[in-house]
């Protein structure tokens, strides 16, 4: 197997206000989007030529993916004007496609362990990952090791074992793409026409980002695996504990404490006196003034925190501007979304290039909109829509 | 204003001088040539783009060769004038980048000693007087050859029966690429990368001497040593990356243009240069000069910093400074060239430091000849611009004037503090604009079918109004004017009425009122109005045929979301009519020549 297609066309609803203005596959979770992490595993194991299919703010992909060169692998693209489905999808990139390849989707976290068996597989394949509660995933069907049905969310599981969304095809797959929208269709549709396919089952991680406070955990899970590496300038009196990674450029100011897994970004600009605890990632271009606290969080690029703020289990999206005295702690909460009502222990999901003010706090579990303003001393909490004043 | 390229080693030259010739044709291309070092010298060129030559030839081959992608001077495009160009014999060969001013004289002089001219073109002469010297020893001959030569000379030329190259560099750029036994020449460094990221600057007067295995470089008759660098840039920064043109992609790059660029800057405490003058008593005045969208930004940049500083700033065209401009030994001045190789600008750097001045270069290109000549540089972390038109590079310019002129801000810390932040957040707001894309797009298809578009704008923005007028007319063929708001009744008025619509930038700043009332009798005269302006101002937005939104700013930011507003407009009229956006006809990326 030399190529694979990889899906990168979707939104992500369930993620707004982080998905607003990007796809799902370009969520940065310790500060590398999604689809880095599927290029850089399929580069791991010798695949070197990639199919993006790109649909929904496409252009997001392009600036950061490129021609693929800093990756190592050679990237074209394929564009789905309307996301319709995965086999919709695929059906877009025949042209391209070589006799075999494999599939896979971009906005699901993969390492390079999870598809090293599988590259070498003949066509036609699905890889499959054994779970507790498979009836929320298409729970694959198995007789031997051959498939012979996948169910999308069924009531009751015939099996442990989930599809990853992870394939290998030969180039018969686009007989079947066109009939319907999705690949698990297509599959029983092969299967119902006499052909085999067959479950190869993995054990290695394979992450997905459903909702705003998965950024979350996927972030503390992808920590624990990063190399330190220091970069910039650190000031006399800065403690250091376990691992740190400081981007270059980024000044790290006198008396300020950093315990690792951490990750602050290029061109940043932090302390004094400023405490940086566990699983926290920084972008670009951040600042954080003096005695602020930030714990278990994401703070994207281009961010400014002021003073004596704490920002504890938490998203803050691009470009905000976060005054003095801000607080979000961490707390039990139940936030609906999309008719479901999930009990999360989370701070706040802040969008991006929001304005607030001093002494401002979120609630546990606040979904704050993008570009939205707060004014002084405001409390808030619930679900905010994108452009609120809060006055 | 040409590219010219040459290799030596063992791979087929043919298809390197090919591709690397593709890279440089933002120099110029309305004709091309290679030739290639066989048992004599096969010389094989036209009048036509490097792709349409790469397909007619069949392949040659040898290893050795020249090429040259050519922007014409003297004698029409046509493939007698097209380089390489050869002496009477056909052993030798070369290509030239630069005009030679007493090519007549040469010209008659090589003709009445019988040698048989048959081009228009300056460049011929050099070939023939090589043959005319050339007595046993290749190098000298090129060595005399060029004290006969006055004017810019940069050059390769190959003879038959010669393993090696022989260049030379007088005003126009070339470099050296290193590789392993194998070695290449190129007037920039984007046409090397596939190969090679070492890379040698030849300086003005040398002459070198390249075979596979090495390079000998003298200059004024005696060896030198030119120290050799890494390029940073990685051969993806020179590709679309699923973008449909160059210049859209760079667009898009504008976002992490301002976060480089700032990166570079903002870590150190100390100034990026010192503009104090030259008794130590604080800034006193400065003198900016430049040429074309560089010359736009330093009018931005007079504005950010008589706004800041509070010091009057001077912003000159650089060729018109050339020809009249006074100046005093204690001027400080500030040369902006994207390329760092603009005759125009590099002119105006040499007549700075004749008269005294201290000269700080604001360029995108490490090494260039700019850099080279100016007290100090200031770079702009934008990376290799392949599109004619500028667009990231301008942005990054920019940048720098805003961090250039922050440290003597006379302004209170609370100020100072906000302006830090807000220019931090640039790169948010930039991607706002470039998310808002599909808005502009379809004003744009609106604005397309019109023949003739005013831009104004007032104060900071007046020079954003001039930058847009020049990137429409230059990618879209649309005739544009940009005019300071309160010009445009003394005179231009006589031209409005309903098929000439007014694009009006509006800004948050004591210009807001003027303007808007400039909308209102243009509206008079029956123009169509393009409004750009911030976010949630209904009441100009109701005085509007179309309105384009950006990101409200602070109006000293405002030029940088504004202008990339101005791009997008610019790129979507121009594909709508269907032009060749990245390569527009009769021009070239960097202006070599007066």
């Amino acid at each position: 197997m030399k190529q694979a297609i990889v899906l990168a066309a979707g939104e992500g609803q369930r993620l707004r206000p982080f998905t607003v203005t990007r796809p799902k596959a370009m969520l940065a979770i310790a500060a590398k989007p999604i689809l880095q992490y599927v290029v850089e595993s399929l580069a791991a194991n010798g695949i070197r030529r990639i199919v993006l299919v790109v649909g929904y703010r496409k252009e997001h992909v392009f600036d950061y993916m490129g021609s693929g060169e800093p990756f190592g692998v050679e990237i074209s693209y394929v564009t789905q004007e309307n996301q319709l489905g995965t086999a919709h999808a695929l059906a877009q990139a025949r042209e391209v496609a070589d006799d075999e390849f494999l599939v896979l989707h971009g906005d699901n976290l993969i390492e390079a362990a999870t598809i090293a068996d599988f590259v070498a597989v003949e066509p036609d394949a699905v890889l499959v990952k054994r779970v507790a509660d498979p009836v929320r995933y298409g729970v694959v069907n198995i007789e031997g090791d051959e498939v012979k049905e996948i169910i999308e969310k069924p009531r009751e599981a015939g099996s442990n074992l989930v599809n990853t969304g992870i394939y290998a095809f030969s180039r018969e797959i686009f007989r079947f793409t066109e009939s319907v929208l999705d690949i698990p269709d297509a599959l029983n549709n092969m299967i119902a026409g006499g052909r085999s396919i067959r479950a190869l089952e993995t054990t290695g991680a394979r992450l997905d980002v459903v909702y705003p406070w998965d950024i979350l955990s996927l972030n503390a899970a992808v920590l624990g695996d990063m190399e330190a590496r220091l970069g910039g300038s650190i000031e006399d009196g800065v403690s250091l504990k376990g691992q740190v990674t400081v981007g270059q450029d980024t000044v790290i100011r006198s008396g300020s404490y950093i315990s690792g897994p951490v990750v602050i970004g290029a061109g940043c600009d932090i302390g004094p006196n400023v405490s940086i605890l566990p699983a926290t990632s920084i972008g670009d271009n951040v600042v954080i003034n003096s005695f602020t606290e930030v714990k278990n969080s994401v703070i994207c690029n281009d961010v400014t925190v002021g003073p004596g703020c704490v920002v504890n289990d938490s998203v803050i999206g691009k470009g905000c501007v976060i005054k003095g005295r801000f607080a979000a702690f961490g707390g039990q909460s139940e936030i609906r979304i999309n008719g479901e009502s999930p009990l999360v222990n989370v701070g706040v999901m802040m969008g991006e290039d929001c304005s607030v003010d001093n002494n401002v706090t979120a609630q546990p579990g606040t979904i704050l909109g993008n570009y939205c303003q707060v004014r002084m001393e405001k409390v808030i909490g619930g679900r905010i829509p994108d452009r609120s004043l809060v006055y | 204003m040409c590219g010219i390229v040459g290799y030596i080693g063992a791979r087929k030259a043919q298809s390197v001088l090919l591709d690397c010739l593709g890279k440089l044709e933002y120099r110029g291309y309305d004709s091309c040539g290679i030739a290639v070092l066989n048992d004599g010298i096969e010389v094989r060129k036209d009048a036509v783009r490097v792709k349409a030559l790469a397909k007619a030839l069949a392949p040659l081959n040898g290893t050795t060769g020249i090429g040259h992608t050519r922007w014409a001077t003297h004698g029409e495009p046509s493939k007698v004038n097209a380089h390489p160009q050869c002496d009477c014999t056909g052993r030798i060969a070369v290509v030239h980048n630069g005009v030679i001013n007493n090519f007549q004289k040469l010209r008659e002089q090589l003709a009445e000693e019988g040698h048989t001219l048959a081009s228009q073109t300056d460049t011929e002469v050099i070939p023939h007087l090589i043959e005319k010297y050339y007595d046993g020893d290749f190098v000298k001959a090129v060595e005399r050859a060029l004290k006969d030569i006055e004017g810019s000379y940069t050059m390769i030329a190959l003879m038959a029966g010669e393993s090696r190259l022989v260049a030379a560099r007088k005003d126009s750029p070339l470099i050296i690429g290193i590789g392993d036994r194998e070695n290449f020449l190129a007037s920039d460094v984007p046409a090397l990368l596939d190969y090679t990221s070492r890379v040698i600057y030849l300086e003005d007067g040398d002459i070198a001497v390249v075979n596979a295995g090495g390079v000998r470089v003298k200059n004024n008759g005696s060896p030198i040593v030119r120290e050799e660098h890494k390029i940073l840039w990685s051969v993806e920064d020179a590709q679309k990356g699923g973008y449909e043109h160059f210049m859209l992609k760079e667009i898009h790059e504008q976002p992490r243009v301002i976060r480089d660029t700032l990166a570079e800057y903002i870590a150190s405490a100390e100034p990026i240069a010192d503009l104090t003058a030259a008794g130590g008593t604080g800034p006193e005045d400065l003198l900016i000069l430049a040429c074309g969208t560089s010359y736009h930004a330093g009018l931005v940049g007079k504005y950010i910093i008589e706004g800041l500083v509070k010091i009057p700033v001077r912003c000159e065209m650089a060729d018109e400074f050339n020809y009249a401009g006074q100046v005093s030994a204690r001027n400080k001045a500030l040369v902006i060239t994207q390329s760092g190789e603009t005759t125009d600008a590099l002119k105006a750097v040499k007549k700075l430091k004749e008269a005294g001045c201290e000269v700080i270069a604001i360029t995108n290109v490490v090494g260039s000849t700019a850099s080279r000549l100016a007290d100090r540089t200031i770079y702009t972390r934008a990376g290799p611009e392949i599109s004619v038109a500028a667009t990231k590079t301008f942005l990054g310019q920019l940048i720098a004037l805003y961090w250039l002129a922050l440290p003597y801000a006379r302004v209170d810390i609370r100020r100072l503090d906000e302006l830090v932040r807000e220019l931090r957040q640039l790169p948010v707001k930039v991607q706002q604009v470039l998310d808002n894309e599909a808005a502009i797009a379809d004003i744009a298809r609106q604005m397309a079918g019109y023949e003739n578009i005013f831009f104004i704008g007032k104060g900071i923005n007046y020079p954003v109004a001039l930058e847009g007028a020049l990137k429409l007319k230059e990618i879209s063929y649309i005739h544009a004017e940009g005019y300071a708001a309160g010009e445009l009744k003394h005179g231009p008025f006589a031209l409005l009425g309903s098929r000439t619509p007014v694009v009006a930038v509006v800004a948050q700043d004591n210009t807001c009122e003027p303007v808007i009332t400039s909308i209102k009798e243009i509206k008079a005269r029956r123009s169509p109005v393009l409004v750009l302006m911030s976010e949630g101002d209904d009441d100009t937005a109701e005085l509007a045929d179309f309105v384009i939104t950006v990101p409200q700013i602070d109006p000293l930011f405002s030029p940088v979301v504004n202008s990339v507003a101005l791009q997008l407009l610019a790129y979507y009229v121009a594909k709508q009519r269907d032009c060749p956006i990245d390569f527009p006809r009769n021009l070239a990326k960097s202006v070599t020549v007066e």
